[in-house]
C-alpha cells in the first residue's frame, strides 16, 4: 500500500476492550497501527478526553470508536451504523457495569443484559452476521465486546450467537490481533481509567419491568444494617449505659485555661448603617452562634465576641442626611441590629461597638507600636477633592473607569472595581467623577500614613503557611491569589472627624481608615468584656487559643492579610486567626437581595413573618453556602420546615414521648437490648460521629444532614418494631414494646443535645418535656449513653413544630418579592399600599393605567412633582427618591396618553372601572375573612394578627372606593 | 433535557421535521418519518443532516473527517455529556474540560457550527442553567460558547436567555464603608 506512512496511531490504557476492538477494525480495513499504552494522566495525554484516542495519519484525533470504524469503513449502510451504536450506547453499559468490582456494580445490569443477548441471538438467527449476509464493522464491534471477560461462557439457549461468535473468532484477521493482544488481558474495569466520567457507569442501563425496581429497594435497606460490623455492636452495647457527666457551670467571665480546649470566635463586624439580610445574619453571626453554642456543648472554653462597626464617612453622610449627629446615628442602628440578633437568639458573650473608649485606647497603643518597629511611613498622596461638594472624596464616592488593562469598566468604584474585583486607587480611576454631584473632582495633595505591607510579608508568608489547614478553601484560594499579586502599602488615615484620631504630631485632624480600626474591634471588644482581655488575646505561653472568624468571603482579606500583618508588625505575640470560615453568598430566590428594590427578607422582616426564630435558624444553617452560592427560597423553607423537622424529627420525638406517657405513665421503662436495638444504636453512632466531625470544622450542613439521620433511623425502627402492636400482646411481647419506648425516649434526649446549637429554645422546651437538662457533648467519645435511666419520669409531651402551609408561604413569597418603600420600611404591596402611603399615590397605585381623567392625572402629577422634590432636597441617596421619579414619569406618561385620547371615552371609563375594582376588593374581603377566621381557630396571635390588618385594609379601601362605610370598620374614618 | 426533547428541537433547528420520536420498548430512541424508522440517538442525527439543506448540515457533513469529528462529539454526549451532568462529581470535570477545551476554539469541530455543537449544547443545557454567576465566570470560556449559541434563534427556539451577566450580592464587611 502506498499510504503505509506514517501509521495510524492508536493511545489507550491497559486492558481496554475498546483498544482491542480498534486494532480489529485497523486489521480489517488493513491499515498498519501503532499501539501505545498509555494512562490518562500521562503527559502524552493531557489533551485527551477520552481513551482509547485515534491519531489518523491526517493528525486527526478520534476518542469515538465507531467515528472510527464509520471513518474507515464509510459505506456499510444505516443498519450497521444502528447496529454500531447499540453496541457502544447500550451493551458495553450495560457490560462495563455488570462486571464492575463491588459497589460499583449494578445489580439491575444482568436482567439487561440478557435482554440484549437475547436480542443479538434472535437477530443472528434471521441472518448469518448482523447487517446481512456480509460481516461488517458492526459484527467487529459486537465480538470485541462479547469476547473478553468470558461474558458468553456457561451461557445457554443462544445457539445462533455461539456460532456466529464461533465463525468470526476463526477468521485470519481476528486470530492475528489475537496474537498480539490476548483476550486474558482484557477487562471492562478498566474502563474506569479510560476518562474523568467515571467510566461507562452513569449510562443509564434501562430496566424494563417495574417488579425489578421494587425488588432492588428492599434489598439496599436490608444492606445498610448488614454493614454494621461486631465491633460497632460491641462499642452501642458497652456505651449504652448511664455516664455521669459533671455539670459545667459557666463561669461569669471566660477566661482561657491552661490544658484546656479555649476557643475564641469572632463574626464579621456588621456596618452599624446597613440593615442585616439573611444571607449577612447566616453568613457571619449566625454561623458563628451555631458554631459558638456547639463549642459549648462540647465543654470548650468559649468566648464569642462581635459589634457594630460605626467609623466611616458613610455614617457622616447619614447624619449629615438626617440631621443628627454620627453618634446618634449610631446609637439608633445599633438598637436595631441588637434588636434584630436577639431576636434570632445569638448568644454573644459580648456585643459591643467600634465607637467606645476602649476601641480608641486599642487602636491608638497598636498604632504606637507598628510606628516604633518602623512599618509605618509618611507619603504625600493625591487625593481627589470634589470642588462642588466642598470635601475630600472617600474612594467609595468617586467612580469612573477601571484602569486595569483589559478591564475598562465605567462604574468601578475608587476602592474596588465589581467588574474585575481588582483593587483601585481613586486616584487611578480614568475620567472620575464624584458620585454624589457626578462632577470632575480635582487632585489636592495631602500628608498620609502608610502600613508598610511589603516589609511585614515574608513574616506572614510564614504564619499563613503555618496557619492556612484551618481555613476553609475560599478562604486560601483568595488570600493566596492575594499574596501571588504581592502586597502593596496602605493608606491608613483619612481627612474625616468621625473616626479615631491618628496620635501623631502632625496628623491631629486625621483618623484612622477602617483597616486599622475595624478589625481591632475584636479586642477591644473583648477588652470591653473583661479587662483580663490579653489572656485571650495576648496569651501567655502555655495557653493555648484557637480562634475562628466567621465572615462571608468579601471580608477575606481583610482577615488574612490586612489585620494579621499589622498585628505581626506590632510584634506583641498576638492571638493569629487559625480558622478562616467563610462562607460563599446567599441568593433571594435565585436573584440577589436588595434594599432599595425591597426584594429579599431583612432582619427584622423575619420577625414579622410569625416563623418562630429556630425555624428561621434550622433552615438557614442547612440552605448555609458552604462551597458553593446557595439560595433562599420560600418554598424550600416550607419543605424543610414540614417534611425535616414536622414529619421526621418532630414525629418521631413526639411519638416516642407520647408512647412512654400513655403506656407507661410517664416512666421510661425496663430496657433489655436486643440485636435490632444494638444494629440501630451502631448506626445512631455512625451519624453521631459524623455530626461531632462536622461541627468540629464548623460545616453546619452536614450536622443538619446527621442529625435528621438518626431521627430516620429512629422512625424507621419504630415503623419495624411497632411497639403499638406489641403492646396489646402477650407479657413477652409487652416487655419488647418497654425496651422500644425507654431506647426511643433516650434517642429523643440524644436529639434534644444535637439541635441545641441549631435550634436553642426548641431544644429548651424538649428537654422540658423530657424532664432532663442538656448532657454535655463528648467529643472524644461520640456514643449515645442512657440519658434517661429506667424509672426517669418525663414531662408532658407536646408537638414540637407546626406545619407551614402552601397559602401562607405563597403569600410571604408575594410580600418580599416586590417594591419596598425607602421612606419608611413599609412594603408596598397591592393590599396595603393605599393605606401607608400619602394620597399622592393612590390613583396611581388604586387605579388601572390609562383610566383617568385629565383632571385627575394633572393633580397626582403635581403631587408626585412635589413629593420628588421634597425627597431630592432632604436625602442625596438615590436609592430613595428614584422610585419615586419613576412613578413621576409614568404619570407623566399616562397623561399625555389621556391628553390624547377622545374625551367621551375618557370619561365613561371611570365609573365602570369602580365598579370593576369595587367587586373585586369585595371578594378579596371575603377571601381574606375567610382566612383570618381559620387561622384564628388554629391559634396563635402572631400568625392572623397580620392577616387581620390585611382585611381591615382591604375593607378600608373598598370604603374609600364606594364612599360608604363598611359595616363594623368604624376607625376608618 | 430528555433525548426525545433534544432529536425534536435538532430537528427544528436544521428546519426538517422530526416526525415521530419516542422509545421504543427496549427504551431505544427511534424516529419515524415518511414511514421509515431509524434508532440510536447519533444515527437520527445522521440522518437528520442528510435531510437538511441548512447551514449547520452541510457543515456537518462537509467532509469524512469532519463527519467522523462530529460524530464523535454526538457520541460524547450520550455516553459522557448527558449522564454526566447529573452527577456531582462528573459534571464539574465536564464543565473543566469543556472551558478548557473552548480556549482556543469557537467551535467543537472546525471553524463553524455543526450538529457536535447542538447535541453538546442541549445535553449540558440544564447544567449550565444551574450554575450561579460565580460558576459561570469560572467557565468563561464555555460560557461564551453557551452564550453565543443560545443568540441564534434556531437553536433557542423561542426558549429563555440564560443570564451571563455577573455581578454580585456585597455589602456586608467589615469596614465596606459604602
Amino acid at each position: 500500500m502506498l499510504d503505509k506512512i506514517p501509521n495510524m496511531k492508536i493511545y489507550t490504557n491497559e486492558g481496554n476492550p475498546f483498544g482491542f476492538k480498534l486494532q480489529l477494525l485497523a486489521k480489517f480495513a488493513n491499515k498498519p497501527v501503532e499501539v501505545f499504552k498509555v494512562a490518562l494522566n500521562d503527559p502524552i495525554c493531557k489533551d485527551f478526553l477520552v481513551l482509547p484516542t485515534v491519531e489518523l495519519k491526517n493528525g486527526l484525533k478520534l476518542f469515538s470508536t465507531d467515528a472510527v470504524a464509520k471513518y474507515l469503513f464509510p459505506d456499510e449502510g444505516a443498519l450497521r451504523d444502528e447496529w454500531l451504536e447499540w453496541s457502544t450506547v447500550n451493551l458495553a453499559p450495560a457490560l462495563a457495569q455488570h462486571l464492575a468490582s463491588g459497589h460499583r456494580a449494578n445489580p439491575d445490569a444482568l436482567p439487561v443484559l440478557n435482554l440484549l443477548v437475547r436480542k443479538l441471538d434472535d437477530r443472528l438467527a434471521e441472518s448469518p452476521f448482523l447487517t446481512g449476509d456480509k460481516l461488517t464493522a458492526a459484527d467487529i464491534a459486537v465480538w470485541s465486546l462479547l469476547a473478553p471477560d468470558g461474558t458468553l461462557k456457561g451461557a445457554q439457549n443462544i445457539e445462533y450467537l455461539k456460532a456466529w461468535y464461533r465463525k468470526v473468532t476463526a477468521l485470519p484477521e481476528v486470530q492475528a490481533v489475537l496474537a498480539e493482544t490476548p483476550l486474558a488481558g482484557l477487562t471492562f474495569t478498566s474502563l474506569l481509567n479510560s476518562n474523568r466520567y467515571g467510566g461507562l457507569s452513569l449510562v443509564p442501563v434501562h430496566v424494563h419491568s417495574v417488579s425489578e425496581s421494587e425488588k432492588l429497594l428492599a434489598e439496599t435497606a436490608g444492606s445498610l444494617s448488614d454493614t454494621v460490623t461486631e465491633d460497632e455492636l460491641n462499642n452501642a452495647r458497652n456505651s449504652f449505659v448511664q455516664v455521669s457527666v459533671p455539670q459545667r457551670i459557666e463561669p461569669r467571665t471566660v477566661l482561657p485555661k491552661v490544658g484546656e480546649r479555649n476557643v475564641l470566635i469572632t463574626s464579621a463586624l456588621p456596618y452599624v448603617n446597613n440593615v442585616p439580610h439573611l444571607g449577612n445574619i447566616i453568613g457571619c453571626v449566625l454561623s458563628a452562634d451555631i458554631f459558638a453554642r456547639y463549642s459549648r456543648a462540647a465543654g470548650y472554653n468559649t468566648l464569642f465576641i462581635c459589634g457594630t462597626d460605626e467609623y466611616g464617612t458613610a455614617t457622616e453622610n447619614k447624619a449629615l442626611a438626617e440631621n443628627l449627629t454620627p453618634k446618634q446615628i449610631c446609637d439608633k442602628y445599633f438598637d436595631l441590629h441588637n434588636s434584630i440578633y436577639r431576636w434570632f437568639g445569638i448568644g454573644f458573650d459580648f456585643f459591643g461597638r467600634t465607637s467606645s473608649s476602649q476601641q480608641t485606647e486599642i487602636v491608638q497603643e497598636a498604632f504606637n507600636d507598628v510606628y516604633k518597629n518602623g512599618y509605618i511611613f509618611t507619603e504625600s498622596v493625591e487625593q481627589l477633592m470634589c470642588v462642588k461638594c466642598d470635601r475630600f472624596l472617600a474612594d467609595r464616592f468617586v467612580e469612573g473607569t477601571c484602569p486595569h488593562l483589559g478591564c475598562g469598566y465605567e462604574d468601578a468604584r475608587g476602592d474596588q472595581c465589581d467588574k474585575c474585583g481588582k483593587l483601585v486607587n481613586a486616584t487611578e480611576l480614568i475620567r472620575p467623577r464624584c458620585k454624589t454631584c457626578s462632577s470632575a473632582p480635582v487632585v489636592r495633595s495631602t500628608e498620609q500614613l502608610f502600613l508598610d505591607l511589603p516589609k511585614i510579608e515574608p513574616q506572614l508568608r510564614a504564619w499563613m503557611e503555618s496557619s492556612e489547614m484551618g481555613w476553609t478553601n475560599n478562604a486560601r484560594v483568595i488570600a493566596r491569589s492575594w499574596l501571588r499579586e504581592g502586597l502593596k502599602a496602605r493608606c491608613i488615615t483619612r481627612d474625616l472627624k468621625w473616626g479615631i484620631p491618628v496620635p501623631l504630631a502632625g496628623f491631629e485632624n486625621k483618623v484612622f481608615y477602617v483597616w486599622f480600626d475595624a478589625p481591632y474591634g475584636y479586642i477591644s471588644m473583648t477588652k470591653h468584656y473583661t479587662s483580663e482581655y490579653k489572656q485571650w488575646w495576648i496569651p501567655a505561653k502555655d495557653v493555648k487559643v484557637e480562634l475562628f472568624q466567621f465572615m462571608a468571603k468579601d471580608n477575606v482579606p481583610f482577615h488574612s492579610v490586612v489585620f494579621p500583618s499589622s498585628l505581626l508588625a506590632t510584634n506583641k505575640g498576638h492571638t493569629m486567626v487559625t480558622n478562616i470560615m467563610a462562607t460563599e453568598y446567599l441568593n433571594y430566590e435565585d436573584g440577589k437581595f436588595s434594599k432599595s428594590r425591597g426584594i429579599g427578607v431583612f432582619g427584622n422582616d423575619a420577625q414579622e413573618t410569625g416563623i418562630p426564630a429556630d425555624i428561621w435558624r434550622f433552615y438557614l444553617a442547612s440552605a448555609r453556602p458552604e462551597g458553593q452560592d446557595s439560595s433562599f427560597s420560600w418554598n424550600d423553607l416550607a419543605a424543610r420546615n414540614n417534611s425535616d423537622l414536622l414529619n421526621n424529627l418532630g414525629n418521631f420525638v413526639n411519638r416516642a414521648l407520647v408512647f412512654c406517657e400513655k403506656n407507661f405513665n410517664s416512666i421510661v421503662p425496663t430496657m433489655t437490648l436486643t440485636k435490632d436495638e444494638l444494629v440501630l444504636l451502631a448506626l445512631i453512632n455512625r451519624e453521631v460521629r459524623g455530626y461531632i466531625n462536622s461541627l468540629e470544622k464548623a460545616k453546619l450542613r452536614d450536622g443538619i444532614r446527621h442529625m435528621l439521620s438518626i431521627s430516620r433511623h429512629g422512625n424507621g425502627y419504630m415503623q419495624a418494631q411497632q411497639p403499638w402492636v406489641l403492646l396489646k400482646g402477650t407479657e413477652e411481647q409487652k416487655a419488647r414494646a418497654a425496651t422500644i419506648i425507654g431506647v426511643c425516649a433516650n434517642i429523643a434526649a440524644l436529639l434534644a443535645d444535637l439541635m441545641l446549637p441549631y435550634m436553642p429554645t426548641i431544644a429548651r422546651t424538649l428537654f422540658a418535656q423530657l424532664n432532663t437538662k442538656q448532657t454535655q457533648l463528648n467529643p472524644d467519645k461520640p456514643f449515645i449513653n442512657i440519658f434517661l435511666p429506667t424509672g426517669h419520669k418525663i414531662g408532658k409531651p407536646a408537638p414540637l413544630f407546626t406545619k407551614l402551609e402552601q397559602s401562607f408561604i405563597d403569600e410571604l413569597k408575594k410580600k418580599f418579592g416586590g417594591v419596598q418603600d425607602q421612606s419608611n420600611g413599609n412594603k408596598v404591596t397591592p393590599a396595603n399600599a393605599p393605606q401607608t402611603n400619602t394620597i399622592t399615590a393612590k390613583p396611581a397605585a388604586s387605579l388601572p393605567n390609562g383610566t383617568q381623567t385629565v383632571a385627575q392625572l394633572e393633580e397626582a402629577v403635581r403631587l408626585q412633582g412635589e413629593k420628588v422634590r421634597q425627597l431630592k432636597a432632604s436625602t442625596k441617596d438615590k436609592a430613595v427618591w428614584q422610585p419615586e421619579v419613576n412613578v413621576l414619569l409614568d404619570l407623566k406618561k399616562q397623561l399625555t396618553a389621556a391628553q390624547a385620547a377622545p374625551p367621551a371615552a375618557v370619561a365613561s371609563a371611570p365609573a365602570v372601572v369602580d365598579n370593576a375594582k369595587a367587586k373585586e376588593l369585595e371578594e378579596r374581603i371575603t377571601q381574606q375573612g375567610e382566612k383570618v377566621r381559620q387561622l384564628k381557630a388554629a391559634g396563635d396571635a402572631s400568625v392572623w394578627k397580620p392577616e387581620v390588618e390585611v382585611l381591615l385594609k382591604l375593607k378600608g379601601e373598598l370604603a374609600t372606593l364606594t364612599g360608604a362605610p363598611q359595616g363594623k370598620n368604624k376607625k376608618k374614618k | 433535557m430528555c433525548e426525545v426533547d433534544t432529536i425534536t428541537k435538532i430537528a427544528n433547528s436544521l428546519g426538517v421535521p422530526p416526525g415521530e420520536v419516542k422509545l421504543n420498548s427496549e427504551k431505544i430512541i427511534t424516529r419515524t418519518n415518511n414511514s421509515k424508522t431509524v434508532s440510536g440517538f447519533a444515527t437520527i442525527l445522521n440522518t437528520l443532516a442528510q435531510e437538511s439543506e441548512s447551514e449547520i448540515a452541510r457543515n456537518s457533513t462537509a467532509s469524512r473527517e469532519i463527519s467522523a469529528d462530529v460524530y464523535q462529539w454526538i457520541e460524547f454526549a450520550v455516553l459522557y455529556a448527558a449522564p454526566g451532568s447529573k452527577d456531582k462529581h462528573v459534571s464539574q470535570q465536564l464543565l473543566r474540560d469543556f472551558n478548557k477545551l473552548f480556549s482556543t476554539k469557537s467551535y467543537l469541530v472546525g471553524y463553524f457550527i455543526t450538529l457536535a455543537d447542538l447535541a453538546i449544547f442541549y445535553s449540558i443545557y440544564n447544567l449550565v442553567k444551574s450554575l450561579s454567576p460565580v460558576d459561570k465566570e469560572n467557565y468563561l470560556n464555555l460560557s461564551r460558547w453557551f452564550d453565543h449559541l443560545q443568540q441564534r434563534p434556531e437553536i433557542r427556539q423561542g426558549g429563555n436567555v440564560l443570564n451571563f451577566t455577573t455581578i454580585y450580592l456585597h455589602g456586608w464587611a467589615t469596614g465596606t464603608h459604602i
